[in-house]
């Protein structure tokens, strides 16, 4: 449930950052939904067990480690677009706008 | 017969299966023999001075594609030499001068359609037959059972053969073609290209060949070509264009003999391939030399070459009277042999009647056009010199030249088909075996091939006693003919057609692209927010059972971070600032780094915490740039976005409420628990995985990185970044905040010391990584922050220490990365680990693995991201208007920038 929320509350915000005007609102809005779909893969795993996948045995309770993998190579290319969209946002002959609306 | 199978694809059975069969063996000598003579023929004819070792590649390349098409017993194999042969055709079309581009597309789009045709009929016969082997395919027994399968790949492959056969309505490539080098024509119309369409339809005529719509298509396209082809071949001037239409008209006739699918129509097909090959051949290399020594190859430029060049001449004249189907050349013999398979056709009635009609109207026209060839080259065609006309259509056009006879390196390997025409015209019976084994291979029966240069008196004489009749009475009157068929004969032109039909096709895309053309992002965000809505309200009207969820799912300490969240976010999404937004994003995110922390994942967190650190430095370098506050928006626009948020948000929690914690770890999660320590000796089962279970996947991660970093670069450099927003610092230049160096000095005080310590923890996290929280990726965002701080703390960016060689820095992640699985096929397999024991002193050991030299990789190119980033994001201006304004503005940049980290 509590996850659950949180990904509702970090999408919802995306969202609205996304449909916003302006490439930094849309960068914020972006990294929130990464967050979202990253959380709805931690969810997509078991979040009754929440030991640390570290250790060679006794890994009964251990957190499952895939989706573990998944999100921490979903971290850095999210970082990277990130990066990407900033320099964007800087080139445009009108600031970081997006539109011609007054 | 010989058969060879290597395989290429053993899960789909495809195999390398090639096989030598009377039908390969006669087009193998085909391309091989014209192929030699044209090589030859090119040294002499090519410019000297300049070197044309991509031709030769080309050529090289489309022999070998030709040889590998008929050779092919695998309908995949067969396939892609079929695009080999397209695409050599291309290339050696698209180097031929400035004028060849456009004809080389044309080119392209003509027969790479057929080549798809060809895809799908592959695609049908797999499916149909369950078989990629095509000797296998075309026996099969399951076509019996499907006819419509039968037909329809009878028609696709009919289509791909026509294209590359040049057939009506595709055969405008051909003429179009004439812009490439003689000896390229030369090839692509006496043995390749136009030739492997031939091939196909003789390969597939075992199977079709008794299909009504494939003998209706065949004959009908392949005579109304041949007539057209002759036909233009009698209206054109340029030597080159006659031999172009000439070639239509040969495929044509070729064509419509394969679609009576008798074994006399194919031993007529074998012999007529071969004649056309062999005096085709010729005819355009000695329209070549013509061409190289006089400059000109127009009818109404050329003026008794007879005297000049007589060895030419005799060259031609033997090739052409082969073509006109004089006696006693091959032409005659493949002449009389198609004459008498349209006359024994099983087919009756007023059809067959038509048919062989245009067979011998055909005939007719060619003997015209033949003559025409030899007397407008040799003689003067219509009596008149036009000095004018001298020169322009010509490659080699030089006025000061004086036409001479060619040298005998020259004339060689143009006379040989010519003498070949002569001698197995005048001693046929040797071709019997190889035209046997053809025909044999293309009908799948026997067939005594019986060629001879007289069998007596046949129907089939009678009708070549008719051409040559009415053919002599074409060329005694070709002057009025020749102006009577001066004109337009029809109002278009194929190339125009292509040409429409290809800026039709441009300006429709452009139109449906236009439909979503636009900056607007919510425009394009509509339409999967609109799906995702559909998607969602399906769901819950179709009410799905759900299993239970499990036990324990929330902890209390879960709902503090919920409500942190919350807090941050509603901030967000309200503020008008954007370094605010920037700053409530980060801290949520530093909320979502717990969360991953207290859900077990102690890697993802750490490597969340510090992407926020990063992120929020160089977004803050991105944001200097940038107005204080966002564009204003309207209300409407406010609540609509409210609205699909909300919408969205509800849907997110449905997804994830209903979808998941629902079940136990996933099997292979809990695979990885039990099993990482025995397979890798680590540890740490996520650093596990990201670098040996999953390594590939990681360097393809590697490769993202990489290339949005580039992409930072080529962005930046090519389109100016804005200038720094100025205005607002303007008033601080009497304050403190201006001395930028004296500012900074705390924070290289504090770099000072501890960089060493931070790079030392880095490198501890990157060998720890194996077994504790740690390895390439954290350590990497480590560094950063390093970096990060070093940035910070220089006075200006000119002085700054991160101007270091990121560009080498990331290849040389990828590199190390590479080369490192590169080594795992020592153990089997790309990326597989290796393990070394390296001795330490004192008794002890470090056990080195190949991971984390790629863990190395993944560090480095990591960096580099982050240097790009800083160094791009973070440069001063650099098109400021003048040193003094520059200078003006420098210290208030600098101090802005002080102010906002």
């Amino acid at each position: 449930m509590t996850l659950s929320l949180t990904i509702a509350l970090l999408t919802a915000a995306g969202v609205y950052l996304i449909l916003q005007r302006g490439m930094i609102r849309i960068i914020l809005g972006f990294i929130l939904l990464s967050h979202a779909a990253n959380l709805f893969l931690f969810a997509a795993g078991n979040a009754a067990r929440r030991d640390a996948p570290i250790g060679a045995d006794g890994l009964a309770g251990a957190a499952d480690p895939l989706p573990q993998a998944f999100v921490l190579t979903a971290i850095v290319i999210a970082f990277a677009i990130t990066m990407l969209m900033s320099a964007l946002a800087v080139t445009s002959e009108t600031g970081d706008d997006t539109e011609d609306e007054g | 017969m010989r058969e060879e199978a290597i395989p290429w694809i053993p899960t789909l059975d495809i195999a390398l299966r090639v096989r030598m069969d009377g039908l390969a063996m006669l087009f193998v000598f085909l391309v091989l023999f014209i192929g030699a003579l044209v090589m030859a023929y090119s040294a002499r004819y090519l410019a000297k001075g300049v070197t044309h070792a991509d031709y030769f590649g080309w050529m090289l390349l489309f022999a070998f594609a030709m040889v590998g098409l008929v050779v092919a017993d695998d309908v995949v194999l067969m396939f892609v030499f079929w695009e080999l042969t397209t695409l050599c055709s291309f290339f050696l079309l698209n180097r031929s001068g400035p004028k060849a581009g456009p004809v080389a597309v044309r080119t392209l789009l003509i027969t790479a359609s057929g080549g798809l045709c060809l895809l799908f009929a592959v695609i049908l016969i797999i499916t149909t037959t369950g078989t990629t082997e095509l000797s296998a395919a075309l026996v099969s027994d399951a076509w019996a059972d499907d006819p419509t399968a039968l037909t329809a790949s009878a028609v696709l492959v009919a289509v791909a053969a026509m294209t590359k056969s040049a057939q009506f309505p595709f055969h405008m490539w051909l003429p179009d073609a004439m812009v490439a080098p003689t000896p390229v024509s030369a090839y692509l119309h006496a043995a390749a290209m136009v030739k492997a369409g031939i091939y196909l339809l003789m390969r597939f005529t075992p199977l079709f060949g008794d299909n009504t719509v494939w003998q209706v298509l065949l004959v009908t396209v392949g005579l109304v070509t041949a007539l057209m082809g002759a036909l233009f071949a009698l209206q054109r001037h340029d030597l080159k264009a006659i031999m172009a239409y000439s070639t239509v008209s040969q495929l044509g006739f070729l064509v419509a003999v394969i679609g009576l699918g008798t074994p006399d129509a194919l031993k007529a097909a074998a012999v007529h391939t071969l004649a056309h090959a062999l005096f085709k051949s010729t005819l355009f290399m000695t329209v070549g030399i013509i061409d190289h020594q006089t400059g000109t190859r127009d009818l109404r430029g050329l003026y008794r070459l007879r005297r000049v060049m007589p060895v030419t001449m005799i060259i031609t004249i033997l090739a052409a009277l082969s073509m006109a189907g004089v006696i006693p050349l091959l032409g005659f013999i493949s002449k009389e042999t198609i004459f008498a398979a349209f006359i024994d056709a099983p087919h009756r009635g007023l059809p067959a009647v038509l048919a062989t009609s245009a067979a011998v109207a055909v005939a007719t026209l060619t003997f015209a056009y033949s003559c025409r060839i030899v007397l407008g080259g040799f003689w003067n065609y219509r009596g008149v010199e036009d000095p004018r006309l001298r020169g322009p259509a010509g490659e080699h056009h030089d006025p000061e030249q004086k036409p001479a006879e060619a040298s005998a390196l020259f004339l060689i390997p143009a006379a040989l088909p010519a003498v070949a025409g002569l001698v197995l015209g005048l001693f046929a019976g040797h071709l019997d075996p190889l035209i046997q084994g053809a025909t044999q291979a293309a009908t799948g029966s026997y067939h005594d091939p019986d060629l001879t240069l007289w069998h007596g008196l046949t129907p089939e004489l009678g009708l070549s006693v008719l051409v040559l009749v009415t053919g002599v009475v074409l060329v005694v009157f070709r002057a009025p003919i020749d102006q009577w068929l001066n004109r337009e004969l029809l109002p278009f032109t194929g190339v125009g057609i292509i040409e429409s039909l290809r800026r039709g096709a441009i300006s429709t895309g452009t139109r449906v692209g236009d439909l979503t053309r636009t900056d607007k992002q919510y425009v394009h965000l509509g339409a999967p927010w609109i799906l995702l809505a559909a998607l969602g309200i399906g769901a819950v009207v179709s009410a799905p059972v759900l299993s239970a969820q499990v036990e324990g799912l929330d902890q209390t300490s879960d709902w503090v971070l919920l409500a942190m969240i919350a807090l941050f976010l509603l901030g967000a999404v309200t503020t008008h600032s954007r370094l605010t937004a920037l700053l409530l994003v980060g801290a949520a995110g530093y909320v979502v780094s717990i969360w991953f922390i207290t859900l077990g994942a102690v890697d993802v967190g750490m490597t969340q915490i510090l992407v926020e650190i990063l992120t929020a430095v160089v977004l803050v370098l991105a944001l200097r740039k940038l107005p204080r506050n966002f564009h204003k928006t309207r209300r409407t626009r406010a609540a609509v976005s409210a609205a699909a948020a909300l919408g969205t948000g509800v849907l997110a929690f449905g997804a994830a409420f209903a979808l998941t914690g629902r079940r136990d770890v996933s099997a292979l999660g809990q695979y990885y628990l039990e099993n990482t320590y025995q397979d890798t000796g680590g540890t740490n089962i996520v650093a596990a995985i990201l670098v040996d279970y999953r390594a590939l996947d990681t360097l393809g991660e590697l490769t993202v990185v990489t290339m949005a970093a580039l992409a930072i670069i080529a962005v930046l450099t090519s389109r100016r970044s804005l200038d720094e927003h100025v205005n607002d610092f303007r008033q601080w230049n009497q304050s403190a905040l201006i001395d930028h160096v004296d500012n900074t000095l705390p924070t290289r005080t504090l770099f000072r010391w501890l960089a060493p310590l931070i790079g030392i923890f880095s490198l501890y996290l990157l060998v720890r990584g194996h077994y504790e929280p740690g390895g390439g990726f954290i350590a990497a965002l480590v560094a950063g922050t390093a970096l990060c701080l070093a940035y910070l703390g220089a006075p200006t960016d000119r002085e700054s220490p991160t101007r270091l060689p990121y560009r080498t820095i990331m290849a040389a992640g990828i590199a190390i990365a590479t080369l490192i699985g590169a080594t795992g096929w020592v153990n089997g397999s790309f990326l597989r680990p290796l393990y070394v024991e390296v001795p330490l002193p004192f008794g002890m050991s470090f056990d080195l693995t190949s991971t984390l030299i790629f863990d190395i990789g993944v560090y480095l190119a990591v960096v580099g991201l982050v240097l790009v980033a800083l160094n791009y994001l973070g440069q001063a201006p650099r098109h400021s208007a003048g040193p003094q304004e520059e200078d003006a503005l420098r210290p208030a940049a600098e101090a802005e920038k002080e102010g906002s980290s």
